[in-house]
């Protein structure tokens, strides 16, 4: 984003007053870092210290004339008592220890990339390894992401380029690394390209100017650092502003509100900002005040840019959100601004704009065709937006009114988003207006996140109650031209492909997933599990963040759920399988935190954390449901199994759902089992019922679970349970009681299941295909006759197993080959391999998704801990498997 | 070139495709619309040729497609008549097509002319003498001793094409084939050997149309493609062509079914162009009646039977028609009257299909095999009327074919004649037999490896 200007800031104080924006980000993050470090009082003589610290390393600052320490001492008391006067003293002790935290931070990340080119210099890339991991933790608890302190960058940049010379020479080279340290070249290797994806506008920087980005890092290293940080406070009190500032604060009653002042008093109250002793509220009612003077379109944005950016000051903290009203009003305001830019197209807002350094002047006046850009970013302000209300969804009481109020917001915020997008859309047809960035995809991101999980008909009224209010609002040509109303259903598909044209990142991923998500909701089984499965997404998902792999299981849990509702049980099982066989459902999909495991301890820190990734109620899916579609399709499938595998404690050990088999024993060991109370109990009781040959009394059973009503149309999908429960019945009652018959009668069995004759054959003929049992159909007397003597005995079952046991360790010898070789050259062992691959097994029908399920189920057990622990998942888990 | 004209092509077809909404199952099932956008212009013409004897569709839109279809190439002798055709024997040929015609013939010239030299110079004996097998050295020598420029080659290459263009095929080829042995241009060569392939297919060249299969399928595995949607585009369209060949040729059968089911071809068809799966169906059913080429050809068709009814299962969603759900009825779901249904149907899609014209019986005897075979397997005792009527024969047509099959096969079944019955004896796997078979290509397969490695 705006990184490099905030480094600048420190050296031009007059440009402060024009970059709120970014000051809202950093400003926010000091004050969390405040609380998050230290609640309690430093006493004064600490503060003392540091404050000399930070004095000498700003001495260069022209502003602070400090030159002996006397001095700095009187003008310092000067200040506190200032400062107490008008409010608690202590908060701005406070601050003064959060810029030593800070500094401390940078001082670290400073030693830190000194072991690291230490480490280049000796080629030692485990040293690197472990220092960049540190690194990238300590930078992200100093920039959150937004600001990335350039020594940092710098070194990230010079990492690469070091690690693909070591690459290039390591490939001319005969061996010449140890294990460990090729171990370590790797996986670095991996990791930083990814890391680096997220600089990367940084780094181009960087390369693009090497020496004038470095000149200042070198000059004077930590000092700009440090500097830039206390700036907005320094200059205030140096400016000899302070009079104006009091003026506003204390009196409330603004002396001299008027247009031609109005960036003056801006100016001031942008400055004030992030000092804790400002009474914003009382600035907000200034800013209305001011706004309601604006008169040309540069006032009037100058003045919402400035009070967007303190609203949301307004709150703060990970765990509070935006009172509602604020919320509101910034939204308007939000909306306000928009308007502006519609309406004067010559005026753009962008992240890099121009900065109108003296206020004094008159202010620009844009020609015909010319555009100025005013610095800001409408981006974020969008982004925060959005945040805000879904942190008060999270935290308020879904059950309550309130809620149901709240939830009506969306639709505004919703109105915002489209609204921007069309603002990005125009900004990025005129080339004049500049580099937009990755704005537009967020904003379509965003816009996607919104309606992904939403049913067709509620996407309806969003889409067309936003695009009739827009219209209606605004007559802005400017506004017309780029709205379009979109047919619903394929709102979702194109606002996907736009991001899958235009953008490589995560928000790439995540838009797939949303889309595939939509289509299984709209009842694409195929549609989606095949772009699931193009998507290659179950290899790379535990690289991604943790959000986007609470999106990945929402989808494939989801997709389960369709293949349910079209009655494919093997294909809905297995992707459910992964999710629910877990056992920590809540917190993989981010509905709640499950119970406590015994063994691991979480702190306060990640707890918070995993609650501020809780997703709102009303995008829950439910879990009740979840439940009940799973536990019955594994029963389908389960309960024929275990009929088959009879007593033979070698067949046993094939389970289907480990769940289930779970579940189903411990139901069994109930002595008295009472009547059904919930879910479980019914699919449990239905399944014993099956297992018993009573078909009639599992499908009443489960027919009665009441959550299916759930479903949009739940008549149909219990008709398809009874047929399937049916069938299941059949070949459970065949495969339990085949050894005690000699013959079957068709029409017997026919009346017994309630099934056409042709269905039971055909199920008997299917049995018999697949070698599931010895026998064969007899046309005459319409029966099944069962051929004797086929039982093995202990032996035999041994040497079975063993000749399995060693073709399945050819084929694997050859798959590894293949791989080694990659293109797998050998036409024989390529050939044979594909036969083993496709020979005739009994249990055919869930190859499909078996065969990438694979890798996914050692996952779960992996993203659970992800999940918890560590802040970095991806990277652990990369360590971990190199 | 060929993606050109494909993309011409297209809008043709979309022409076709428009019309082709109809009842009847023939037309329902016809396959061309969806074809066509893979095909050659020349290809198409035969297609459409075809169409016009099968009579499915009014003959009158059907010739004005051809004309469309026509309009762009060269064949200008044959578009007026096909002018004449559509309009009538006394219609005056538009002005523009004798415009064409004079342009075409300048066209030529100047082509023959600018050729002139380096096709003289690939007929001098003495030149080719001194040809080596290094194709930059042969250029140099031509160049050195013959004056011959890099644009003259490149003449070569627009001269075949515009013979190609004109509709005489064998010289195109012929040129096409002197022009790859001098350029060194590789994306030229490719549209040329493209382009060869065609002229070898039109000019019914089978031995000649598999060698550049064969070629350009080299040339797609281990090119660099810049996207991998282009290469997948080509791999579509080598195996449209390649339909030709295949159902034309005898012996270039299993070489090409080796190549579709090849996992690079297969994923192909099955993102694609499922609807290659009734080509794909027919072959595979048809060539298991030659069971000529011993064990191990039984068993290569046998892995791709099972390969055939895997695909057909995964893309039923996607694509279905009678051939496919035959399939699908007798292998997944043991449905026999529903197979049996689906043969009839089939028949008549056959009947109407340009490749599959010519296989129609074989696969319906095929397809009878793989019902009797199926039944045998799950029956104990069969009802010789019902099995006959199962396979569309009467009853001592059906008493005739199961011992026929009983030889044949060597199923273990007697016949009762006094019931009327089949008696199947199915003698269950021995254990031992089983730890034999899985055992037996362990030696093998370990050797292969061990080689490999050691490689």
């Amino acid at each position: 984003m705006a990184t490099s200007r905030f480094f600048h800031g420190g050296l031009s104080d007059s440009e402060s007053s024009s970059s709120s924006e970014d000051y809202s980000t950093e400003e926010e993050e000091l004050e969390e870092d405040a609380q998050a470090v230290d609640e309690s009082d430093e006493s004064e003589s600490s503060e003392e210290s540091d404050d000399d610290n930070d004095d000498d390393d700003t001495d260069d600052d022209s502003k602070l004339e400090a030159n002996n320490a006397g001095e700095r001492q009187s003008r310092r008391n000067i200040f506190t008592r200032d400062a107490a006067d008008e409010d608690d003293s202590d908060e701005d002790g406070l601050r003064r220890v959060v810029k030593n935290k800070k500094d401390k931070r940078f001082e670290e990340i400073e030693a830190c990339i000194r072991l690291i080119e230490n480490a280049q210099k000796i080629n030692d890339w485990f040293v690197i390894s472990q220092e960049f991991d540190k690194l990238n933790k300590l930078v992200t608890k100093v920039g959150h992401g937004d600001v990335v302190p350039k020594p940092y960058v710098k070194a990230i940049a010079d990492l690469e380029d070091f690690m693909n010379e070591t690459l290039s020479k390591e490939k001319t080279a005969s061996k010449k690394m140890n294990a460990t340290n090729a171990k370590a070249l790797n996986s670095i290797k991996q990791r930083l390209k990814r890391n680096n994806r997220q600089y990367e506008q940084e780094i181009a920087q960087y390369r693009s100017d090497k020496e004038n980005y470095l000149l200042e890092p070198d000059v004077e290293e930590a000092p700009v650092v440090q500097k830039s940080i206390p700036d907005g406070p320094e200059t205030l009190d140096a400016d000899d502003d302070s009079g104006a500032y009091s003026v506003v604060t204390r009196g409330g009653k603004a002396v001299q509100l008027t247009t031609e002042s109005i960036f003056k008093h801006l100016k001031v109250i942008v400055e004030a900002r992030g000092k804790k002793n400002t009474d914003r509220t009382e600035q907000i009612r200034t800013m209305e005040k001011l706004l309601e003077l604006a008169q040309t379109p540069y006032q009037k944005i100058r003045v919402l840019i400035a009070l967007i950016s303190t609203r949301y000051d307004l709150s703060f903290g990970v765990l509070s959100y935006m009172a509602t009203d604020q919320w509101k009003a910034a939204e308007k305001e939000l909306n306000a601004l928009l308007r502006v830019l519609e309406d004067n197209p010559s005026w753009v807002i962008v992240e890099n704009g121009d900065e109108w350094e003296d206020d004094e002047k008159t202010p620009p006046t844009p020609g015909p065709g010319e555009v100025f850009k005013v610095s800001g970013s409408i981006v974020s302000f969008v982004d925060r937006l959005d945040d805000e209300l879904t942190k008060s969804l999270q935290n308020i009481d879904p059950h309550t009114t309130e809620y149901i109020d709240r939830l009506g917001d969306e639709a505004a915020l919703y109105r915002t988003i489209v609204r921007s997008q069309v603002y990005f859309e125009r900004l990025a047809k005129a080339e004049k207006a500049g580099n937009i960035g990755d704005s537009l995809n967020r904003t379509i991101m965003r816009r996607v996140e919104h309606l992904y999980y939403k049913p067709l008909a509620v996407i309806e009224t969003m889409e067309g109650g936003s695009y009739n209010l827009l219209t209606s609002e605004s007559s802005s040509e400017a506004l017309r031209s780029g709205l379009q109303q979109q047919v619903p259903a394929n709102i979702v598909q194109n606002l996907c492909s736009y991001l899958y044209k235009n953008d490589s990142t995560i928000l790439r991923t995540r838009a797939m997933l949303c889309h595939i998500y939509h289509l299984a909701l709209r009842e694409n089984f195929y549609q989606s599990r095949d772009m699931l499965l193009m998507s290659h997404l179950q290899e790379n998902i535990h690289n991604a963040d943790i959000t986007t792999q609470i999106l990945y299981n929402r989808t494939l849990v989801q997709v389960g759920l369709c293949a349910f509702r079209n009655g494919l049980i093997s294909d809905a099982q297995s992707c459910l399988q992964e999710i629910l066989g877990s056992g920590r459902v809540k917190e993989h999909l981010a509905q709640g935190v499950g119970p406590q495991s015994r063994y691991s301890t979480i702190s306060p820190e990640q707890e918070r954390l995993e609650k501020q990734r809780q997703l709102p109620f009303h995008m829950h899916i439910n879990l009740e449901l979840l439940e009940a579609a799973y536990l019955t399709c594994s029963m389908l499938l389960e309960i024929p199994a275990m009929a088959a595998a009879g007593s033979s404690p070698d067949m046993r050990k094939k389970v289907i759902s480990k769940t289930f088999r779970r579940m189903l024993e411990f139901h069994e060991r109930n002595v008295f089992p009472g009547p059904p109370e919930n879910t479980r109990d019914h699919v449990f009781q239905a399944a014993n019922a099956l297992a018993a040959g009573d078909w009639r009394k599992s499908s009443d059973l489960i027919q009665a679970i009441k959550i299916w009503d759930l479903l949009p149309n739940s008549d149909p999908l219990k008709l398809m349970l009874a047929g399937k429960i049916q069938e299941e019945g059949l070949r459970t009652y065949i495969f339990t009681y085949a050894p005690f018959y000699d013959a079957l009668s068709l029409t017997r069995l026919s009346e017994m299941f309630d099934l056409l004759e042709r269905k039971v054959a055909a199920v008997v003929s299917k049995m018999i295909a697949h070698d599931e049992i010895a026998a064969a159909l007899d046309q005459i007397n319409k029966t099944i006759t069962f051929r004797k003597g086929v039982e093995v005995s202990r032996l035999q079952t041994l040497a079975l197993a063993l000749s399995e046991k060693a073709s399945g360790l050819i084929e694997l010898n050859e798959r590894v080959y293949e791989q080694k070789s990659q293109s797998g050259t050998v036409g024989g062992l390529q050939e044979s391999s594909t036969r083993t691959g496709g020979g005739g097994r009994g249990g055919k029908p869930r190859t499909e998704f078996a065969g990438n399920a694979g890798g996914g189920r050692g996952r779960g057990g992996g993203r659970g801990r992800g999940g918890r622990n560590a802040p970095f998942p991806g990277g652990e888990r990369a360590s971990a498997r190199t | 070139m060929s993606s050109e004209e494909a993309q011409v092509a297209d809008a043709a077809a979309a022409d076709v495709t428009a019309e082709g909404i109809s009842i009847e199952t023939a037309r329902k099932f016809d396959l061309t619309p969806k074809i066509m956008p893979y095909l050659d212009r020349h290809l198409i013409f035969h297609l459409l040729a075809f169409m016009r004897d099968q009579q499915l569709y009014p003959a009158e839109e059907l010739l004005q497609n051809t004309y469309d279809l026509l309009e762009p190439t060269n064949m200008t002798d044959y578009l007026m008549e096909l002018w004449k055709q559509i309009h009538g024997e006394t219609a005056e040929v538009p002005r523009e097509l004798l415009l064409k015609r004079e342009k075409a013939t300048q066209e030529w010239n100047k082509l023959q002319d600018e050729t002139v030299t380096i096709t003289g110079l690939l007929e001098n004996p003495d030149v080719i003498s001194n040809f080596r097998s290094d194709k930059v050295q042969n250029l140099q020598f031509l160049k050195d001793t013959h004056g011959v420029t890099d644009d003259m080659i490149d003449a070569l290459l627009r001269y075949g094409q515009g013979a190609y263009s004109r509709g005489s095929y064998a010289p195109a080829s012929d040129i096409l084939y002197s022009f790859r042995i001098l350029s060194t241009d590789g994306d030229k060569v490719n549209q040329a050997t493209w382009g060869k392939l065609a002229c070898e297919i039109l000019t019914v060249n089978w031995e000649g149309a598999m060698e550049e299969i064969q070629k350009i399928k080299e040339n797609i595995d281990t090119k660099a493609f810049v996207s991998p949607t282009s290469q997948l585009q080509q791999r579509t369209w080598l195996i449209h062509w390649a339909l030709f060949p295949l159902f034309n040729h005898e012996a270039a059968r299993d070489t090409i079914l080796e190549m579709f089911f090849s996992p690079n071809f297969i994923n192909t068809i099955q993102t694609s162009c499922p609807w290659i799966l009734r080509y794909l169906a027919a072959a595979v059913i048809t060539s298991k009646n030659r069971n000529a080429g011993g064990s191990r050809a039984a068993a290569v068709q046998q892995k791709q039977f099972k390969e055939l009814v895997r695909v057909v299962k995964q893309e039923l969603y996607e694509y279905s028609d009678p051939i496919t759900e035959f399939i699908a009825a007798l292998h997944l779901d043991f449905d026999f009257e529903e197979a049996q249904k689906k043969l009839g149907e089939a028949d008549a899609v056959l009947r109407s299909d340009f490749f599959l014209l010519g296989s129609a019986d074989g696969f319906i005897e095929s397809a009878r095999h793989l019902i009797s075979e199926a039944y045998c397997r799950i029956h104990q005792r069969i009802d010789i009327k019902d099995l006959s009527q199962r396979l569309n024969l009467s009853q001592d047509e059906g008493e005739k074919w199961i011992v026929n099959l009983i030889r044949d096969t060597r199923v273990d079944a007697k016949i009762d004649y006094k019931n009327g019955t089949v008696i199947m004896n199915h003698p269950p796997q021995s254990v031992y037999q089983q730890v034999i078979e899985k055992t037996k290509g362990g030696f093998f397969r370990t050797q292969v490896l061990h080689a490999a490695v050691t490689r």
